[in-house]
């Protein structure tokens, strides 16, 4: 008995080494490819700092009320967030792919999927992304039109195209994701349209005097105005 | 030297045929067909009774517009034949150049044309004149031109005689605020018309900043900061009466303050090495009376203007809690409240707004082009409370609240540079 | 070379004009004769030109350089005799030269015996061949000519105590051509001369012969009259004299003294002349075109004679008060230069002796519509002394050589009638006709050349002229055409290098031949003919269709 116990001791433990012996390399393996994908990364990351700051992506993002969001959000500039994220993305993707070298059951589907799955997610974030710098500046822009012009509703007008327009950013980013698409389809073709429709209504029918009114008073305000301002110039 | 693809071929063969010049008045004719030819004639006279001795040249840019005759409003060819006025000689061939762009001219391009072809033709002295201005006279451009032509000077601004309720953007912030800043005293330096040297033309044309918006409007402002802060001699002539502005642009505040307010600003930020050195502002000598003010019957809707700038400052809270700094929005909302009768936007207040709205638009905290409209509403209140306070002032009292004005800009210009070297802080 | 039988001669000639004080002095007395003269008609035969004209000549007091004529019918004694003026006469004709001589109608010296005897008293036959008055104050307004040193037309004679006319110096009576007897004694003058054989007569003042209450006393129909009157009597007489008018007028107002063909065979073309300086120092060719577009038609038998310069100062009367100053801040910007409205300066020294400029207005001269007159020792560059009096400046001894006195006379310098250049740009060491027949590319050689050109074809003489609209202004294009001949010539007026481009259509096919080298230029064909040309260059074209 005792020489079978220590033949299955010593079979076990040739098994372990050799587990541990076959394990190694994929380790080093994946270690070499992080570090070279770390390499990658920064490399990737300065060449995109240094041609963006070419094209003055920051100025055009400070003119497009981008810089304000991601201040907002503290978010480092666009040219210094789109390099990091450029590096992180490389990194994370040379990390899984070293990952995937050690052979652990499972983990490579996990790993596959998850990479499947990052471009939807990336997508998405740029969608609301954009809806936030449009509904930001398109709201700012009606609002400054509409004060500027003397009109009663201008903030009321302001807020109804932001909140029309993160409508459609929530949307379109759900739908990216594939989370409930045909409920969020559905449920903003009927608030969109609900929308519209009452609008048309409110303002069309019920409306029709105080929309002649308006038009009336848009009309001779501008001839007003050309009148009765002091010529700045 | 101007670059190849801005001169047509056509127009660089007319060039060539009219050699260097002494004198070269320029303007952009687009849109203006029916006054084009009083204009060329006013120049053509100008120069036949004040230059008779010396090489001239007129250059159109976007002629081909036919007046309403259906005529074409002019060509290019020898103009002393067709203008010839009576007990006048003409010595020399007298030039006329047509620069047909095709698309739609911006003062802009149309400047550029104008300085590349002073550049080519070495013009010594400069002039860019409107056609669609009624107070064009052979005068005022012998005006515009002599100071350089004569006097060595290289950058000409024009001076008026206008309306004590005209003009009240320059006087109020234009003027005294690119006095206090850049150090020369140029009460117009946006107009449309003005004079320069070929030394001056030179310098603009090299620079690489013609695809700014601010230099498609308004040129001649640029033209006249990059004078003053490159050193060259600048004056101001009068030219006479201001002419009336054409319609849709006059009184449109917004498209105003953009094209000269976003302009000044733009410039601030271009200059800033220069006007963060400069310490006083020099007078600027003046050719012909300093400038005039009359004090003809106006016409204004003022409880319009208080309740646009009431319902503007409310409105755009938000806005203006991103541009300034919260003691003077503080400030503003205070005087907001007061009534009709007891409003007043002190001088102080008013130049520390502008300050906060010129060193956000250095920081760029919003849009640069919202920043400037968000302007609009303030301006309409200071406008209201300087017609309020000047209802029965002589004009000498104007000119002196104009001078303590331009103090005000001056002393606070600290505050500006304080705000625009500090770090920006978001406000949500 | 013998003359040619040819009464339109003098629409082919090259005049040379001179003084024969000037020119050179045979007898060592200082002053030039005709002998000296004599000697010297080779030297103009080899020049080029066709014709001699001579300032005057005659007996004189000479206040007025020779203008305040003494004696008609004879030669002041320092130019020699009539016997020399016969030789000289002789032997010009023989090397095919003519000459035309000065006649001073309007006016004779007070020191001429008609005018002594008209002052000696109020009865003398010859009373009347004067215009007199008891007071100075009639034909009021009417100019003065010599503004500089007088100040009126009406001078006092003590002798008969009564005013008498004059509109040039007051020591230059005016004769009164309403008496028919000045008129027969001028007709006297004439004929003396003509029986002598000279060829034509050069009819000094003439626009100023008769005097109307309430007018300018110029160019009065009674003046054209008697000049018509003239000419009839010379075409029977003597076919082919002619006559050439000074009047000093807008084209115009010449154009009358041609007549219909039936008063003045020619007439100078004055404001043609400060235009052609204009137009170099302007580099615009505006006040070339401007007044040749004014200038009218004259009949085909009449010509107009053209000139840079002469004896007198650079007349500065028919341009106006702005030209005016432009020519002077241009030309004479010191004061001394100036006279009589006028500058009084030589060719050379108002191109600052730019031989380019020089050679381009001759080049001017030579090719526009007209008679060429050159100016004694302009061929060489002659300079000027401002220093001198009256016009004197510009009649300076001509410098031969560099030899004493340039060659002009072995008299003392201090004997010279007057001194002669001596600085270091236009003295006679540097500037003389000696040392320019030695050097090919002189002055002197290019002169010869550019009359041996032109002389070859009549198209300059007599041919019509048609100017080009180039853009460049600074380029002055015109075609002249007669019978088969057509000539292009293309002038920058510009110190720079010009590019011209000729609209050349109507001559399609035609080969420019360019006159000096005779090189073959390329072929006009349907587009603009461009040219290119140096500072001041100048082309002539001869265009053939081969």
């Amino acid at each position: 008995m005792r020489q079978t116990i220590l033949r299955g001791l010593e079979q076990v433990y040739g098994n372990l080494v050799r587990m541990i012996a076959e394990f190694l390399p994929r380790f080093l393996v994946m270690l070499v490819i992080i570090v070279i994908g770390l390499v990658v990364a920064l490399a990737l990351k300065y060449i995109l700092r240094a041609l963006l700051g070419l094209t003055k992506l920051d100025r055009v993002s400070d003119d497009a009320g981008a810089s304000r969001v991601l201040r907002m959000a503290h978010l480092p500039p666009m040219t210094e967030l789109l390099s990091r994220s450029i590096f992180w993305v490389t990194w994370i993707g040379f990390i899984l792919v070293g990952l995937s070298v050690l052979g652990v059951a499972g983990l490579q589907e996990q790993i596959s999927r998850l990479f499947q799955f990052l471009p939807e997610v990336f997508v998405a974030i740029l969608i609301l992304f954009l809806g936030a710098v449009i509904a930001n500046f398109l709201s700012r822009t009606a609002l400054l039109a509409a004060v500027n012009a003397g009109h009663p509703s201008a903030k009321i007008l302001s807020w109804s195209i932001r909140f029309v327009i993160w409508i459609l950013a929530i949307s379109m980013t759900l739908e990216e994701l594939g989370v409930a698409r045909q409920t969020v389809i559905s449920a903003f073709s009927i608030i969109f349209g609900a929308s519209m429709l009452g609008l048309a209504i409110a303002f069309g029918l019920g409306g029709q005097d105080l929309a002649r009114k308006c038009l009336e008073r848009y009309l001779g305000d501008t001839k007003k105005k050309e009148d009765k301002e002091p010529q700045p110039l | 030297m101007a670059e190849d693809v801005l001169l047509s071929d056509d127009l660089l063969s007319q060039l060539m045929s009219v050699g260097e010049v002494d004198l070269l008045v320029g303007m952009s004719s687009h849109s203006a067909a029916n006054t084009v030819r009083q204009a060329l004639d006013a120049i053509e006279a100008s120069f036949q009774r004040n230059f008779v001795r010396q090489r001239v040249v007129i250059v159109n840019v976007g002629g081909g517009d036919k007046d309403e005759d259906g005529v074409v409003a002019q060509g290019p060819g020898n103009l002393a034949e067709k203008v010839r006025l009576p007990g006048i000689t003409s010595l020399r061939t007298s030039h006329r150049v047509t620069a047909n762009v095709s698309s739609p001219s911006s003062p802009g391009i149309a400047l550029r044309t104008i300085l590349a072809a002073a550049d080519l033709l070495r013009a010594r002295a400069c002039a860019v004149v409107s056609p669609a201005a009624s107070n064009l006279t052979p005068d005022s451009v012998a005006n515009l031109l002599r100071p350089i032509y004569r006097e060595k000077f290289d950058f000409v601004a024009p001076l008026y005689s206008r309306n004590k309720y005209q003009g009240l953007l320059a006087r109020n912030l234009l003027y005294p605020m690119s006095r206090a800043l850049f150090g020369c005293g140029i009460r117009e330096l946006f107009s449309d018309e003005w004079g320069f040297s070929g030394r001056l033309a030179a310098l603009c044309l090299n620079q690489d900043v013609w695809h700014e918006e601010a230099i498609q409007a308004r040129p001649e402002a640029w033209m006249g900061i990059s004078a003053i802060s490159s050193d060259f001699r600048c004056c101001q002539a009068f030219l006479g009466e201001k002419s009336q502005a054409t319609k849709g642009l006059g009184t449109d505040i917004v498209e105003v303050l953009r094209q000269t307010v976003g302009t000044l600003f733009w410039c601030l930020e271009a200059r800033q090495s220069w006007w963060l050195d400069c310490e006083r502002s020099q007078p600027v000598p003046t050719f012909g009376p300093a400038h005039e003010l009359t004090s003809d019957p106006t016409d204004l809707d003022r409880p319009r203007i208080f309740d646009m700038f009431r319902s503007g400052v409310t409105e755009l809270e938000p806005i203006l809690s991103s541009i300034l700094d919260p003691e003077t929005h503080s400030e503003i909302k205070s005087i907001v409240s007061l009534e009709e009768g007891k409003f007043r936007f002190k001088s102080d207040l008013w130049v520390r707004t502008l300050y906060d709205f010129a060193a956000s638009y250095h920081h760029a905290v919003i849009n640069r082009d919202h920043l400037v409209q968000a302007l609009a509403p303030l301006y309409r209140g200071m406008t209201y409370s300087f017609l309020v306070e000047h209802s029965d002032s002589s004009t000498a009292e104007m000119e002196a609240a104009s001078e303590m004005l331009c103090g005000e800009f001056e002393l606070q210009k600290p505050y500006l540079m304080e705000r625009w070297k500090a770090k920006v802080e978001v406000k949500s | 070379m013998r003359l040619q039988k040819d009464n339109l001669w003098y629409k082919d000639a090259v005049i040379y004009q001179l003084h024969v004080r000037t020119f050179c002095d045979s007898n060592a007395d200082g002053i030039g004769d005709f002998a000296g003269l004599t000697q010297r008609l080779d030297y103009l035969e080899e020049l080029g030109i066709t014709a001699i004209w001579l300032l005057p000549f005659y007996p004189s007091p000479l206040r007025d350089d020779g203008y305040d004529i003494a004696d008609y019918t004879s030669v002041h004694a320092s130019y020699g005799s009539l016997e020399d003026f016969k030789t000289f006469l002789a032997e010009a004709h023989r090397r095919g030269l003519r000459i035309i001589i000065e006649l001073v109608l309007n006016h004779t010296s007070d020191q001429h015996p008609w005018f002594k005897e008209a002052r000696s008293s109020r009865e003398n036959p010859r009373r009347d061949w004067y215009v007199w008055s008891e007071t100075d104050t009639g034909y009021q307004g009417v100019p003065i000519v010599f503004v500089d040193t007088e100040t009126s037309n009406w001078a006092w004679d003590p002798i008969s105590k009564s005013y008498y006319w004059h509109r040039f110096f007051s020591h230059q009576p005016d004769l009164n051509f309403d008496n028919p007897a000045v008129f027969e004694a001028v007709w006297d003058v004439m004929k003396f001369w003509l029986n002598l054989g000279v060829d034509g007569f050069r009819l000094d003042a003439v626009a100023y012969l008769v005097e109307r209450e309430g007018t300018l006393c110029e160019n009065l129909p009674e003046t054209h009259a008697i000049i018509r009157e003239l000419r009839k009597r010379l075409d029977l007489a003597y076919p082919g004299a002619m006559l050439l008018a000074e009047a000093n007028q807008w084209p115009s107002d010449v154009r009358a003294y041609f007549g219909d063909g039936d008063e003045f065979h020619a007439a100078f073309h004055f404001p043609l002349m400060p235009r052609m300086f204009m137009a170099v120092k302007l580099e615009d060719r505006k006040p070339i075109i401007e007044i040749l577009d004014q200038t009218p038609e004259i009949p085909d038998s009449c010509q107009w004679f053209i000139f840079l310069r002469n004896h007198d100062e650079l007349t500065l009367e028919m341009v106006t008060d702005v030209e005016r100053d432009y020519m002077y801040d241009e030309y004479a910007i010191d004061k001394t230069m100036r006279i009589n409205r006028g500058i009084r300066r030589r060719l050379a020294p108002m191109m600052d002796n730019d031989r380019r400029r020089i050679e381009l207005l001759n080049g001017l001269l030579m090719s526009m519509p007209g008679t060429p007159i050159v100016y004694y020792g302009d061929e060489i560059g002659m300079g000027d002394n401002i220093y001198l009096g009256d016009r004197n400046g510009v009649r300076t001894p001509m410098q031969w050589n560099s030899a004493l006195n340039a060659g002009f006379s072995w008299a003392d310098p201090e004997r010279l009638y007057a001194p002669v250049i001596s600085n270091a740009v236009y003295g006679y060491q540097a500037v003389n006709a000696d040392s320019q027949k030695r050097s090919e590319h002189s002055l002197l050689r290019w002169m010869r050349s550019l009359l041996q050109v032109r002389n070859a074809f009549q198209v300059f003489s007599r041919g019509t002229i048609q100017f080009f609209n180039p853009s460049n202004h600074r380029v002055l294009a015109y075609m002249r055409q007669f019978g088969e001949e057509t000539v292009l010539v293309v002038n920058n007026l510009s110190s720079s290098a010009q590019a011209v481009e000729l609209d050349v259509q109507r001559y399609k096919g035609y080969i420019p031949i360019e006159m000096f080298g005779r090189n073959l230029f390329p072929r006009f064909g349907n587009s603009p003919y461009l040219l290119t040309l140096g500072p001041y260059q100048f082309y002539w074209f001869q265009l053939r269709r081969i």
